[in-house]
């Protein structure tokens, strides 16, 4: 009795993971099985392995569309945004931790209202702004628009990380005559570098995932991003699916390999910032 | 130790700039200008809350506010029933190689660009080559092109197919939550006799309200944002069947150029925002234990 029950709920257990893990995963890797093949190999055999390991998809997205331009300004972009946004927060994260004054509360909750915005709604009056400061079409542009959105999730990951560490470690340097900022620097922020490398990976997948604002606050090829580049695709690449393909693992293999790489981190940032948050 | 006045000032004035810059002046604009008329290269002048007036006699208003609570309703629902019934699950053997592995798998969709996502799903259901068309030909040895983003009949379902089962990150929340619980708990439940099915609906799911509270608000309000996926693969289309809110105010900024009606969706956008997380909030009942 006790076995069948046992199964009654294993079962549907099992195909409820099974589907969710195949839906997961399948896709993923069934373009990058096709990425390897001929077009006309995609249009009549779905299901069989590429006749040989056909690059020649990759090559032709790297000829026909500047890609090499835009994976340039991906990492640009998003490894800039991440540490101005990484600097810039860090410092307000550890006052906010630490300093004790009037307007902490205020200060924490104006921070937190970036949370209640979504971006979609910011189009206009960003695309408005980076026009009229003239970064219209500049990487600096989207840099600052990008460190801005990650504000919150920094915010309360950093400084979550400042609360918990020990006041000793500071009080003795200071006893020590360190001045603030080198406390800050040789102290703070060497302790501080899990939470930096938890909310630096979260918002380093946010800038390179982003495609709203990289599509609006460009035009051409100079600052574009890969999302935008996929967009392009599609329209570009109306029939020569393989390139399709192709483009689509490239953009994606770098956020695989980050997460794979740092998925503790993710997931600490994930919960952490979103639980206590 | 006291932090000189001077310091706090200091570190605080480049995340302020940053935040005045980016948000606070785009409200300031945001709302102003959704009380204006403001075509491109064209004089600004005050018109009231006609921008808004207007928006609620169009019908692609309409849709696509309409579409959007129904995602927002879907995804904070279904979606959020999926990521709980994971984390259950898999937390039932947390450990092993096969959780890690179905967890580590599960986040894929939710870690990639969701542009590379939307096209993805592009590929999988083009009527020609798509995976899933294939499927069904094999099964059921027919000539069978359903064109699954372009029928009216199916491309609602096909869009939301994209992001409606990918609940990984409210697995992750409550997963996290769950490992915090005091397991004298589970043992004493265990010694009374209870199974897992009982001890997770009547210990484990009351125990993980603010986690799973906390997944509904970031589902509820990731509906709010979703153009990529759309212009990736409907375009809104066929008519408004997919039209959302990002993608009427995209349309109507960048292909129509009116600035102060586009807007006025997103104040509205805004609007639709703070009353989900209000509600759910409410659902919840967050604020009474804080």
């Amino acid at each position: 009795m006790k076995r069948i029950r046992n199964y009654i709920v294993k079962v549907p257990t099992f195909i409820f993971v099974g589907v969710i893990i195949v839906m997961s995963v399948v896709p993923i890797l069934w373009v990058l099985v096709s990425s390897f093949k001929l077009n006309p190999e995609i249009l009549s055999s779905t299901f069989d392995f590429p006749t040989g390991l056909h690059i020649q998809n990759y090559v032709n997205a790297f000829r026909v569309s500047p890609i090499a331009k835009y994976y340039m300004n991906s990492f640009f972009v998003s490894i800039t945004a991440t540490v101005l946004n990484l600097v810039v927060m860090g410092m307000a994260g550890y006052v906010i931790a630490r300093a004790s004054f009037k307007l902490k509360r205020f200060f924490r909750a104006m921070f937190s209202l970036a949370l209640l915005v979504p971006g979609a709604a910011l189009l206009i009056p960003l695309y408005t702004t980076i026009k009229a400061v003239g970064l219209y079409d500049t990487r600096l542009g989207l840099i600052l628009v990008y460190a801005g959105f990650g504000i919150p999730t920094t915010l309360f990951i950093v400084s979550g990380y400042f609360m918990a560490i020990p006041r000793e470690l500071e009080e003795s340097a200071y006893i020590d005559g360190s001045g603030f900022l080198n406390t800050f620097i040789k102290i703070i922020v060497p302790l501080g570098k899990p939470a930096f490398a938890t909310a630096g990976v979260l918002q380093f997948l946010t800038c390179w995932n982003e495609f709203q604002f990289a599509m609006t606050l460009t035009t051409g090829h100079e600052s574009r991003t890969l999302p935008v580049a996929l967009y392009y695709f599609k329209s570009a690449f109306a029939s020569d699916y393989g390139a399709m393909f192709a483009a689509t693992v490239m953009i994606s293999l770098p956020s695989i390999i980050i997460y794979i790489l740092m998925q503790k981190q993710i997931v600490t940032g994930l919960t952490g910032g979103a639980v206590k948050g | 130790m006291k932090i000189k006045k001077k310091w706090v000032v200091a570190f605080l004035v480049p995340s302020t700039l940053l935040f005045l810059f980016v948000y606070a002046l785009s409200l300031v604009v945001l709302l102003v200008t959704s009380f204006t008329q403001w075509n491109i290269g064209q004089e600004i002048k005050f018109i009231g809350i006609q921008n808004y007036v207007e928006l609620f006699t169009s019908t692609v208003f309409k849709a696509a506010a309409l579409n959007t609570v129904k995602w927002v309703l879907l995804q904070s629902s279904v979606h959020v029933l999926i990521g709980v019934m994971f984390a259950l699950v898999v937390s039932r053997r947390a450990k092993s190689w096969h959780a890690r592995f179905a967890r580590t798998v599960f986040m894929i969709p939710n870690i990639i660009s969701s542009a590379a996502w939307g096209m993805v799903f592009l590929c999988i259901l083009n009527p020609k080559f798509g995976l899933l068309n294939s499927i069904v030909r094999l099964l059921s040895q027919e000539e069978y092109s359903q064109n699954w983003f372009m029928d009216p009949k199916t491309a609602f379902l096909s869009v939301t197919m994209i992001w409606l089962p990918f609940a990984a990150t409210v697995a992750l929340i409550v997963s996290a939550e769950m490992t915090a619980v005091d397991s004298t708990v589970y043992e004493a439940a265990s010694i009374d006799g209870a199974t897992y099915f009982q001890t997770s609906v009547y210990i484990t799911l009351p125990l993980m309200k603010n986690a799973i509270a906390t997944g509904t608000i970031l589902s509820a309000t990731s509906m709010l944002q979703k153009l990529d996926i759309i212009l990736m693969t409907t375009n809104g289309g066929p008519g408004t069947t997919t039209i959302n809110m990002p993608l009427l105010i995209y349309e109507t900024s960048m292909r129509e150029n009116n600035y102060s009606l586009a807007s006025a969706q997103g104040i509205i956008l805004i609007m639709m925002g703070l009353v989900s997380i209000g509600i759910i909030n409410r659902i919840y009942r967050m604020n009474k234990e804080d």
